[in-house]
């Protein structure tokens, strides 16, 4: 009997650990998912509308919140036409020449043989126990924003939900930089020397009002995911850089209705987190082409003519841009610390480019609390540089605190660049030297 | 500076972007508890940067802090601050009369207002008359010109980075909030707010030049820098405040504008002043970069002592009543840093720790018997910062716990010197935000073991806007009993005295004992 259990056991730990055999074909799959068509529900399509009227005959492919949010006419949905955003070609090369190599380790965050690419690019399976953890790598290791990119200017304006009152309006740079996983920016895979194995580097710089002039953020991820995030703050008035503990990670970002750790969708360690992946679905999320959607004229202006989306709905918290019916995966992570301000996350996992265009955040007490949206513009259709890419380009994000009824929206303008993110911004050097 | 430009290897080609302006205006009224009004600082300041084009040089900026500040308290309260601000004996403010303020007379407020030979005796130290302390930023040395310098980046054929900035600045080594350890290489305004306003507002800028070259990583250090900082201003030591002002920190004001009763000579004959020259400059350098979970710095700094160092005139001639004789000339000894801070993340603790430390050599402490004695000084700081969710507390956010244990040990100490040998200051920060962080309270505890002596300093931070700021708060101090004997007086034999040296012994906190003050401050950024 002993035995027994010890060879299944055993039996678990091996298809757990080791790679499936991910073919070619696997790969295809999921980055091309709409090559073959694209997916449909009854009653819904391109250019209607769904608002208080119509949100139950479509309450299957709108996540909860969402559902909510247009159950009580907070918003509506204009959908979009289904379209493909092909990831850079060097990134799918990447993840062909990597098939096979990539295995899970005994532990959550432990993970090895991943060099460049998508780590698991097979379809996930609900009868897989680690799925949910391999999707997480695959966002963790996607093509985010590519080997590096920069959003500049970055606006975030703190919004009264109910009175629609703008309290606070935050201009920022946010830089991103890839140190390993590189596939596209020269030097690949890896940028060198890099002596504590970093693998990304966000960089953040306040611009404006006075107050927070200057503050900036460095955060660095290591390549060793069960190591906590090195981050630095550099408060403008004492000039001085100061170290973070994790408790500021998981605090509000200056006020914001946004903690570090919700950057992007997810911004922490794996291994911080408990991954259950629940299922593929059709859903409507926030992806669509930048120049079609209506822009807002008076936040920005610069001499490129870009303007950010606009945001519109209850309080002006919700960006006016049309969903698509995409191809989701439905993972839930849910902390490990139990002193984690939040329950857990369902997230909604773009199953083509691997971003998290939806999210929903549940409170320690397990009630709803945030809805992240963080618009996935099409690169071709957006500045001209940023023409051919293969980025999924974030380009409008709300964070909806749906106990406070207060949100935090956010206005980019996002380049891929790489003269933009020299790896000296990703110093503590350059916190000193810039907030000077 | 186009002269200086040039010499350094680059000039300005281009425009290369629109000067970018941002500031504040703000008022800032303090009441003293049976005083009355204590401040009414009105300040506007102007920050602005402008970027350049030059050739073969990135990042190149010119960089300027204008601030102008009225404070209106000098006609507003003249009865307590200003030139006619009278006291019943020396250190009244602070501590009860005693054998030691009767030999002593009251200092004179502002002398350069009240008493010609006496402001001659403190000349360039301390002699500010009464329009230079209601408008500070408006002297001689130009302070309203909190910094001007330029700055550029030249990329190096190895990818390393060399900067170069020169200009009035402020240069800021260590991390250490409210009491310097490292942060030396500006001397600081006391007379604004003694030690409670950031550093970054009442550091005295100097005219520096400074050279980074940036490293970045390498195969051991995930970043490396090696920075020289040439301080070529002429020599200015710390503002203590003019006696007379709202603020002078251990009251050193109205000490050296006092004199012996009865005609008696002054307390300061003369001030020791530096001309500029090179050979009064002052070089510092620091390596700092990164290793792991650890930042760290190795400093070294070649200046001179920023508090006054009192020797004794020299001059044996008996006072002549009338005259400008006086007891004790004031000095600024060269002195040699060297020292270091880390901090560390202990990813068990979720909390940062911070050290900082510093060893200097040529320091001079006072002395009741001989004056002054030259002595090496160890000073540390031991640092820990981690945040608490404390959710009874009404709050998602976490809380910011900072303490900070500032330690001093005098290797050559003398029992006649009013310090004790091993000193101690603990300060607790403890920060909570709240409506999306618009409304936070905090409050500040720091406590000098040595003195005895306590402050605490609870406040609330509202931001109305984008632009609009408030502040209240509480400035409440207990402490100032330590005495002291002054062989003057029959030293230890003759009782128990105040006067003049306790308080050095009772320190920024411990004189600053009736200073229990309502703070409210309004500003308007833009």
């Amino acid at each position: 009997m002993l035995n027994k259990t010890f060879i299944s056991l055993a039996l678990t730990a091996a298809v757990s650990t080791s790679a499936f055999a991910a073919t070619e074909q696997d790969v295809e799959n999921s980055f091309y998912p709409y090559k073959n068509g694209v997916p449909s529900f009854n009653g819904l399509s391109a250019g209607m509308t769904i608002n208080q009227s119509n949100v139950e005959q479509f309450k299957e492919v709108l996540d909860p919140a969402m559902y909510e949010f247009i159950k009580a006419g907070d918003t509506e949905v204009k959908v979009g036409e289904t379209t493909s955003f092909d990831l850079h070609s060097s990134y799918v090369d990447a993840t062909k020449a990597n098939l096979a190599n990539v295995k899970l380790g005994v532990n959550p965050g432990e993970i090895s043989g991943s060099v460049a690419g998508r780590p698991f690019p097979e379809e996930p399976s609900l009868d897989d126990p680690r799925a949910g953890e391999k999707l997480a790598w695959n966002y963790k290791y996607g093509y985010n924003w590519g080997d590096s990119a920069a959003i500049m200017p970055f606006y975030w304006k703190f919004r009264n939900m109910e009175t629609g009152k703008l309290e606070r309006t935050l201009k920022f740079n946010f830089h991103f930089l890839n140190f390993t996983h590189r596939t596209e920016q020269t030097p690949t895979p890896a940028i060198t020397p890099n002596p504590s194995n970093l693998f990304r580097g966000i960089y953040v710089q306040v611009l404006e009002p006075f107050d927070v002039k200057n503050t900036q953020l460095l955060i660095q991820r290591f390549e060793d995911d069960l190591k906590r995030d090195n981050a630095y703050l550099y408060l403008g008035f004492q000039r001085r850089v100061r170290r973070l503990s994790s408790g500021q990670v998981t605090d509000s970002f200056l006020g914001s209705d946004v903690m570090i750790e919700d950057f992007e969708g997810y911004n922490g360690r794996i291994s911080d987190m408990k991954w259950t992946f629940k299922g593929a679905r059709n859903m409507l999320v926030p992806m669509y082409n930048h120049n079609d959607m209506e822009l807002d004229s008076e936040s920005h202006k610069d001499d490129e003519g870009y303007q950010v989306v606009a945001f519109g709905g209850k309080g002006n918290c919700f960006p006016n841009v049309t969903y698509q019916l995409r191809k989701v995966y439905e993972v839930e992570s849910s902390s490990v610390d139990s002193n984690h301000p939040i329950s857990k996350r369902q997230h909604f996992i773009d199953a083509q480019t691997f971003t998290i265009p939806r999210n929903i955040t549940y409170d320690r007490k397990g009630d709803m609390w945030k809805s992240w949206s963080i618009g996935q513009a099409h690169p071709d259709h957006h500045l001209p540089q940023n023409k051919g890419k293969g980025v999924a380009i974030d380009d409008a994000f709300t964070m909806v605190d749906m106990q406070a009824q207060h949100c935090t929206t956010g206005q980019f303008k996002g380049i891929v660049d790489p003269k933009l993110t020299p790896e000296s911004k990703m110093t503590v050097q350059n916190l000193r030297a810039s907030g000077k | 500076m186009g002269v200086t430009a040039m010499s350094l290897g680059f000039s300005a080609t281009s425009v290369a972007a629109d000067t970018e302006w941002a500031g504040f205006v703000e008022n800032a009224t303090y009441v003293r508890d049976g005083v009355g009004l204590s401040k009414f600082r009105n300040t506007a300041q102007a920050e602005f940067s402008k970027s350049l084009e030059a050739d073969g040089w990135s990042n190149v900026s010119i960089n300027g802090t204008l601030r102008a500040t009225y404070d209106g308290v000098y006609d507003l309260n003249d009865e307590e601050f200003g030139k006619d601000a009278t006291e019943d004996y020396l250190g009244a403010n602070w501590h009860d009369q005693d054998l030691s303020s009767t030999i002593l007379l009251p200092g004179t407020p502002l002398p350069c207002e009240n008493d010609p030979a006496l402001c001659k005796n403190l000349d360039g130290y301390m002699d500010q008359d009464e329009d230079e302390a209601k408008l500070p930023d408006f002297n001689d040395e130009l302070d309203f010109i909190r910094e001007l310098y330029i700055s550029a980046d030249k990329r190096l054929d190895n990818g390393d980075i060399l900067n170069l900035s020169f200009g009035k600045q402020q240069v800021v080594w260590g991390k250490t909030d409210l009491f310097r350890v490292l942060d030396v290489i500006n001397p600081v305004d006391y007379s604004r707010h003694n030690i409670y306003d950031e550093l970054e507002d009442i550091r005295i800028p100097q005219w520096m030049l400074t050279a980074e070259w940036r490293m970045g990583p390498n195969e051991v250090f995930d970043d490396s820098n090696f920075s020289i900082v040439w301080n070529i201003d002429k020599f200015r030591p710390n503002n203590l405040g003019t006696c007379g002002q709202a603020y002078r920190i251990i009251d050193a004001g109205c000490f050296f504008s006092s004199r012996i009763i009865g005609g008696g000579p002054y307390v300061i004959n003369d001030v020791d002043e530096h001309d500029w020259s090179l050979a009064n400059s002052q070089v510092g350098l620091k390596w700092e970069g990164v290793y792991g979970d650890a930042t760290f710095s190795l400093n070294a700094l070649h200046y001179r002592q920023q508090l006054p160092s009192i020797h004794t005139s020299g001059n044996g001639a008996a006072p002549v009543p009338g005259s400008n004789f006086g007891l004790f000339n004031i000095h600024f000894p060269e002195v040699n840093l060297i020292g270091g801070s880390i901090d560390y993340y202990s990813m068990n603790q979720d909390a940062v720790w911070r050290l900082e430390t510093s060893f200097t050599q040529g320091e001079e402490q006072p002395r009741d018997a001989y004056g002054y004695k030259k002595t090496d000084m160890f000073r540390y700081v031991i640092g820990f910062d981690k945040n608490i969710s404390i959710p009874e507390l009404g709050t998602r956010s976490a809380f910011l716990v900072s303490t900070q244990l500032f330690g001093e040990h005098i290797l050559d100490h003398e029992v006649d010197m009013p310090n004790e040998e091993d000193n101690w200051i603990a300060t607790l920060l403890l920060k909570g935000f709240y409506v999306n962080n618009r409304l936070s309270p905090q409050i500040i505890i720091a406590h000098d073991f040595g003195a005895d002596a306590t402050a605490i300093a609870p406040s609330i931070e509202y931001l109305v806007d984008d632009h609009w700021k408030v502040n209240v708060g509480f400035n409440i101090k207990e402490g100032g009993d330590k005495k002291f004997p002054w062989s003057i007086t029959g030293g230890a034999a003759g009782g128990v005295q105040t006067e003049p040296l306790a308080r050095f012994l009772n320190g920024p906190i411990g004189v600053a004992n009736q200073e229990d003050e309502f703070q409210m401050s309004v500003r308007y950024s833009f």
